[in-house]
């Protein structure tokens, strides 16, 4: 099933979130547990982890793009639950 | 904005911080780890274990390192220490630690509430290990006996920086107030191990750094904790440097040297971060010749 990737909640505040870098290709496959992007705040850089395994099928984001906790970023094929 | 190094990557799983969220949500608390937008908040949450903030999520000062609301705090909520008592049983917490907003509005800064918190957590808890991260309650040693009379296993207060930039970085407080209240109670209560933390990445020179150890060691504080300071926003006071791994090395190896007899100080340390790991390894190693 279709499992939408979703910008957590990092922060409390104002300040922004980038989208520094996607970890894996559209196509690939991403383990649960696995980074797969990263999103760079005034403190540091946080690889977000896949929560489930699946085929990375689609992004609708670019890197460098700012991104809002909530945001649709990716779309994974997954076989889980 | 200063390019990050790759030592300032952290991991992020949304599943496995969600326990610790939604108990602190549904429990109504705070934790620092939020408010303060702490870069290790998914390694502790998924590791099951979050510091406490209580007194609200406003303080009374507005320290320009800091990522918590400065502004008018609420009132004092009777409850919470008991809420926070069980929150640290239900995450079965070997350590817990509490912090607190400062409260210059309150008559004991809060001191009263922090003992209380300590009392529940104690009743709820009893074999766990307390750790208060407290403010400087204005220098007044009645605000602090009451905490002390609780019997914190940890009493913390953070001097933050050296000298010359607790003047213009943390205006209303006060670099000797803060040394004089861990002199204070560590003559006091000998038994109770004193922590303080400070951060580097502000503009302090080495000999700044040297002569902050030096006052530290000179009120025979157990605990010390190096981090690197990374500035919440653009509006906080401005990131002058990145100090590399190897740097916080020599630090704590300086700090060391100085008879200072247990020191964390990587980049990602945070006051409370691994703060069960320390004080184990400070009892450990029997440093506090009265426990």
């Amino acid at each position: 099933m279709k499992q939408d990737i979703v910008v957590p909640k990092l922060r409390t505040d104002e300040s922004k979130a980038v989208l520094a870098a996607w970890l894996k290709d559209v196509g690939e496959t991403v383990e649960a547990g696995e980074a797969l992007y990263e999103i760079e705040t005034d403190k540091v850089v946080n690889q977000i982890e896949a929560t489930k395994t699946g085929v990375l099928e689609a992004v609708f984001v670019e890197e460098g793009d700012d991104v809002a906790p909530g945001q649709r970023v990716a779309v994974i094929e997954s076989s889980e639950k | 904005m200063l390019k990050k190094p790759d030592w300032l990557k952290v991991s992020f799983n949304e599943d496995e911080v969600a326990d610790v969220a939604d108990l602190i949500i549904d429990l109504e608390l705070n934790t620092v780890c939020s408010e303060a937008a702490c870069p290790n908040r998914g390694e502790c949450f998924s590791a099951k274990t979050a510091t406490f903030m209580v007194m609200g999520q406003y303080c009374t000062r507005d320290c320009r390192f800091c990522n918590v609301t400065s502004t008018k705090p609420e009132a004092l909520d009777p409850d919470e220490p008991e809420r926070v008592a069980k929150a640290a049983a239900t995450l079965g917490l070997e350590h817990v630690v509490v912090t607190q907003v400062t409260r210059d509005d309150l008559a004991d800064g809060g001191a009263g509430h922090m003992a209380e918190t300590i009392e529940a957590l104690r009743k709820h808890n009893p074999t766990a290990t307390i750790e208060v991260l407290v403010s400087d309650y204005r220098g007044d040693e009645r605000a602090i006996d009451k905490v002390i009379a609780a019997k914190p296993d940890v009493y913390a207060h953070n001097v933050e920086m050296p000298r010359a930039l607790s003047k213009t970085v943390r205006p209303d407080a006060d670099y000797d107030r803060s040394l004089a209240v861990l002199d204070y109670v560590k003559r006091t209560a000998p038994s109770i191990l004193t922590k303080t933390g400070f951060m580097l990445g502000l503009g302090e020179s080495d000999e700044e750094i040297g002569e902050l150890l030096d006052d530290l060691a000179k009120v025979k504080v157990d605990i010390v904790t190096i981090g690197q300071y990374l500035q919440p926003t653009k509006r906080h006071a401005e990131l002058k440097r990145y100090v590399t791994p190897d740097e916080f090395e020599t630090y704590r190896q300086i700090a060391l040297a100085k008879g200072i007899g247990f020191v964390v100080s990587t980049p990602l340390v945070r006051s409370s971060y691994k703060a069960a790991e320390a004080v184990a390894a400070v009892r450990q190693r029997d440093l506090s010749p009265t426990l």
